[in-house]
Formats: C-alpha cells, sequence, structure tokens
C-alpha cells in the first residue's frame, strides 16, 4: 500500500532532506535594565555572545515624554529611550523591585506606539517588583515572573539575539 | 532555539539518559484500566521510556508490570498463558508473578530453588481513577500516589481516553503549555464543539486575537496566564497549570467539564496522550460522557479496538478542504486533539529546534525547557528531587477568570488554581 503524504513526509529519513541554511539573528533586541540590581544582572548577561542585542539601564530623572526617557549603555555611554528604539524590533525589560516603574511606563508607552514587541523579566519572588509587573502589564506582551536571572539569558538565546 | 545537544538532552527518555533518570523519578500513566477489564484478562505490551514492559491482572486482581521478556530464551511473554496467579510462557512454560518472580520452572525438579534466583524486572502499577499508574525509578525514594484530581473524583465525575501520538513526548508536550494556538487551530472548535461551545469565555477569546501572557514558577511546575481583554477595565485571563514533568491542564469553559493531558514517552519518537476531562462537583451528564467517547473536546475518535485516532498520518489526518474553506476548521483537520496531533506529527520524529524561530509569546515553552534541564541536571549532580514528585505539587487546577486591569492573576487566583474537593472550578 502506498504510504499517505503525511506518513511518508514526517518520517526521519524525509527529515533529512529539509532545507538547511544559516539562520541569521533576526530581532534587534535591546535589554532594558530597570533598578540597581536588575543592572548588574544585564551587566552579567551582555558579557554573553550576542549578535545583535543592546544592553543599556534606566536612568533617574524627570522624564519628557516617554522618548526622552534618559537611558546609560553599559559603556556609560547616554542615550535616549527613542534613539535607542529607532531600528529595534523587540525589548527585554529586567527588573527586580518597584522602583522602575515610571521608566517601565515609559518603555511599555514608547514601544506600544513604535510597535516594538516588549517582554518583561521580572527577578525576585515577584513580591519585591509588583509595581513593575503592574506598569510593564498593560503593554509587554509577556512577563516572565521568575527566580533564575538565567531566564534573561536563556529568553535572548531562544529569540537569536 | 536549542542547541543540538540540548535538544536531545531533552528529547531522550531512555534508561541510563537524564531526561529517563528524570521521568523516572514519578509515577506515570502506563495504560487505562480498561485495558486490563477484568482477572486474567490478556496481557498488554506496554512500552513505557524506552523500555518494552507487559501489564497483567493475575488471578486475585493484583497489577503487575514486568519485562515482556521471558528470562529463558527471550520470547514475548504476551503470548503467555495468564492463569493461576501468573503469566506462563507458553514455549517452556515457566511462570511468573506479578511482582517479576519466577515461581515455575517445569523443566526443573520439583523441589528445586532455581525459579526463585530468576526474576523479570519490574514496575509497580496501581489503580488510581481510570489510570493504572508505574513508577520506573529506584523503591527506596518512590514517592506517595499521584493526587491529581482528575483521578480522584469519583468515578461518575471523571473520564479519560489516550491516543497514540508518533512524535517525540516534548512537541505534544510544548503545545499543552502554548496558549496562543487556540485562536486559530481551534477557533473553529470554539464555536461548534459541545465540550467547549457556549461559554462566555469563547467571546473574549475570539475578540481579542492577541493575548498577553505571564509566565510564573508554581511549587511543581509553572502557571502560564494567557490575558485578554475583557469588558473595560478587566481582563480575562485563562490560567494553565504545569506540574513537571508531563502534566498539563485546560483553563475551563463555562460550566463545562475540566480537561488536559498527560503526555508520556513511549520511546523518543512516539508518546501517548493521555487526555481527562472531570467535574470537580459534579457527575458528568450521559451527553457530555458520550460527546468525550464519540471524541469531541480534547479526546479523540480512534480506530475501535486500539487507541490509534481514526484520523492519522496514514489518512493525512482525514484533510478536508471544504471545511476549512467553510470555516469549520481552521487547518481542515476536525477535532481539537487531532489538530494538535497533526501539526506536532508534521515536524518530525523529532523536530530540530536549533532552526526554530521562537518570539516572546513562545516564553511559557521556553521557560518550561530550562527548568526541564535544570530539574535534570540537578537529579544527576546533586541528587536533588524535582518539583512535581511531592503529591501535594499535584494539587493543582486550570482556572478561566475576569480579573480587575490592575490585579495580578497570581494574587487574585490562589485558590482557583487550588485542586479543593467539593468547590467548582473558576470559569467564564
Amino acid at each position: 500500500m502506498q504510504l499517505s503524504e503525511c506518513a511518508r513526509a514526517t518520517s526521519a529519513s524525509e527529515s533529512r532532506f529539509r532545507i538547511t541554511v544559516p539562520i541569521a539573528p533576526a530581532r534587534a533586541a535591546r535589554v532594558i535594565a530597570l533598578d540597581p540590581v536588575a543592572a548588574a544582572v544585564t551587566r552579567r548577561v551582555a558579557a554573553g555572545l550576542w549578535a545583535s542585542a543592546r544592553f543599556y539601564t534606566c536612568q533617574d530623572g524627570p522624564v519628557d515624554g516617554p522618548e526622552a526617557l534618559p537611558l546609560r549603555g553599559l559603556d556609560g555611554s547616554r542615550a535616549m529611550l527613542g534613539e535607542v528604539l529607532t531600528g529595534s524590533d523587540v525589548v527585554v525589560v529586567v527588573a527586580t523591585e518597584d522602583s522602575g516603574r515610571a521608566c517601565a511606563a515609559a518603555i511599555g508607552r514608547a514601544c506600544s506606539a513604535r510597535a516594538v514587541t516588549t517582554a518583561g523579566v521580572v527577578l525576585g519572588d515577584g513580591f519585591e517588583a509588583d509595581d513593575a509587573v503592574a506598569a510593564l502589564r498593560p503593554h509587554a506582551r509577556v512577563l516572565l515572573l521568575s527566580a533564575d536571572e538565567s531566564d534573561v539569558s536563556e529568553l535572548l538565546t531562544a529569540l537569536r539575539v | 532555539m536549542l542547541r543540538k545537544d540540548i535538544n536531545e538532552f531533552l528529547t531522550q527518555t531512555g534508561p541510563g539518559t537524564p531526561m529517563g533518570e528524570l521521568f523516572r523519578q514519578y509515577w506515570m500513566p502506563a495504560l487505562l484500566a480498561e485495558e486490563l477489564p477484568e482477572n486474567d484478562s490478556p496481557p498488554v505490551r506496554v512500552k513505557l521510556l524506552s523500555e518494552r514492559l507487559l501489564a497483567f491482572r493475575d488471578s486475585e486482581g493484583r497489577y503487575g508490570l514486568v519485562d515482556e521478556f521471558c528470562a529463558h530464551r527471550g520470547a514475548s511473554l504476551w503470548f503467555g498463558r495468564n492463569e493461576g496467579s501468573g503469566l506462563r510462557c507458553p514455549y517452556h512454560g515457566w511462570k511468573y508473578d506479578v511482582t517479576g518472580q519466577c515461581v515455575e520452572v517445569p523443566s526443573e525438579a520439583d523441589n528445586s530453588s532455581f525459579c526463585q534466583n530468576v526474576t523479570l524486572t519490574s514496575y509497580p502499577l496501581v489503580k488510581i481513577g481510570d489510570v493504572l499508574w508505574t513508577h520506573m525509578g529506584d523503591p527506596a525514594t518512590r514517592p506517595g500516589l499521584p493526587e491529581f484530581e482528575f483521578a480522584q473524583v469519583p468515578a461518575e465525575q471523571t473520564y479519560t481516553s489516550k491516543r497514540w501520538q508518533q512524535c517525540n513526548w516534548m512537541q505534544a508536550f510544548e503545545g499543552g503549555i502554548d496558549s496562543s494556538h487556540v485562536t486559530f487551530l481551534h477557533s473553529g472548535g470554539l464555536k461548534t464543539d459541545p465540550l467547549f461551545k457556549g461559554a462566555k469565555g469563547n467571546e473574549y477569546n475570539m475578540k481579542d486575537t492577541k493575548p498577553f501572557f505571564e509566565v510564573a514558577d508554581s511549587d511543581g511546575g509553572l502557571f502560564v496566564g494567557a490575558r485578554r481583554n475583557a469588558e473595560e477595565g478587566s481582563y480575562y485571563w485563562r490560567i494553565t497549570p504545569w506540574v513537571m514533568p508531563n502534566f498539563t491542564m485546560v483553563p475551563p469553559r463555562g460550566d463545562h467539564p475540566v480537561h488536559g493531558h498527560f503526555w508520556v514517552p513511549i520511546d523518543d519518537e512516539n508518546c501517548w496522550t493521555y487526555s481527562f476531562d472531570y467535574h470537580p462537583v459534579r457527575a458528568l451528564t450521559e451527553t457530555e460522557r458520550q460527546a468525550m467517547i464519540d471524541g469531541h473536546g480534547v479526546h479523540s475518535k480512534n480506530i475501535p479496538g486500539t487507541y490509534r485516532p481514526a484520523a492519522n498520518m496514514d489518512n493525512d489526518y482525514l484533510m478536508d478542504r471544504e471545511a476549512q474553506k467553510r470555516g469549520d476548521t481552521y487547518s481542515g483537520v476536525a477535532g481539537i486533539a487531532m489538530q494538535d496531533a497533526s501539526l506536532q506529527e508534521s515536524m518530525g520524529p523529532i523536530v530540530d529546534r536549533t532552526k526554530e524561530r521562537l518570539v516572546p509569546a513562545d516564553s511559557g515553552i521556553i521557560k518550561a525547557r530550562q527548568k526541564l534541564r535544570k530539574a535534570a541536571l540537578a537529579l544527576r549532580d546533586e541528587g536533588v528531587t524535582p518539583p512535581g514528585v511531592n503529591p501535594a505539587h499535584h494539587r493543582v487546577r486550570s482556572a478561566a477568570v475576569v480579573l480587575p486591569q490592575a490585579e495580578s492573576f497570581l494574587d487574585s487566583c490562589r485558590d482557583a488554581v487550588t485542586a479543593t474537593p467539593g468547590v467548582p472550578q473558576s470559569s467564564v
């Protein structure tokens, strides 16, 4: 009896004929730490090998609209959120407590306006960062509440950034 | 995406592999109780975690799960005679009890002690609910019996089916925590399936096709919350629990029974999908039970006398392009179960995850893979008991609720996601 198309196509031997081409990093990611502890985590993550991810920390200070949110690169350089988001298509926000609430809201609003997908990783037991979670919730497509800082690396690796 | 070595690590569950050892920490569904319906009923071949076994029920009603092959010459005991409180190989008459102990070697002298030294590998087989459960790990660390609610409620409140799925267990399991596919693949079922339709929650599902997700650790695994817009100022949350390594539940709809799955590795290229429906506080109606038997909801219509779905890869899953065009089904395949299975099997026996392009909405899957890998490594390297072994971790429920926008689903739904006898499910 002749095999059906599905039975033939799903065999291990047919799997060998799937087209194999190198997969280029697909996303221009920005990783933004919302508080000092998150900044330390982000520095450790940034030490890994990333194709196109760039890493920032939020800075305190008055905010004149979301686009003007002051950020600092890990090399100390200053930038505004609007500049950082240019050319980006995914932002991963890292928080460990609720001091970054205003930053989270600004990033969320700016990303929504630019159609940039936002993901948040909230490290800790979730309680310390409740405000950050609440601020991110309307904007972040995904919130990962975790006690494990390696979730940041795992997420970035899975996203091929 | 995963590196090749990590993909192999997670998908290989045979003896001696890290994930195989992880699975062997847990009680697992081995077969349905209906497969051994009476004392001395025919034995059943069972392959689990790449081990070929044989299940039987002896003359006293005791269940056994033993090495499939006779210790003498390696003949399959499936051909054996189940009689007189044991299973006798028809080749030379060697006989074994439910513990795998050889109790007769007819060619030896009547009082010979030879058979005392002949034992087949065996595992316990315990009936809880509609399922016969086994534990294939070290008896010294055997945990308490499973306490999943679907197997604890009275028989009239629960129904379990199973189907053979022709792919690695991870492909099937990952569908169980992937809430974002429901809006597309199962959109037809929300309108027509007798075990899904009519719920208010379905309206939220269909109006908001871009859910947001929150993923949080639980004692036994994860909770994955999918959030959609509801009325002004509120969100509709669907909360999916995962208990490690392979138990997932589907958030309920209205007063329909609650459902979920166990994804049990047969070998590295096949798995059993156990699908259950239960109602925490009432008997299933005749109509509901018949719908389940007929393959609606999460169940499948199987080839009579087998656990192979009637729609399977050999008949292209009875693909109906006209139904797809009409919108009766989104993919052209009928039934929730086979809609999932057809696509998961289409990936091949073990999908090459080095080629994936995951998105943030896949965070539940990303996190689950990480938890499995870390648990398997912690077990191997430090002997750490993994989450989900403790029976207390089994007492979870899925939930579907409408909450004010500011509320955390974790804080607001602690009771809703806890299985409490006599308390109805939280559902919309």
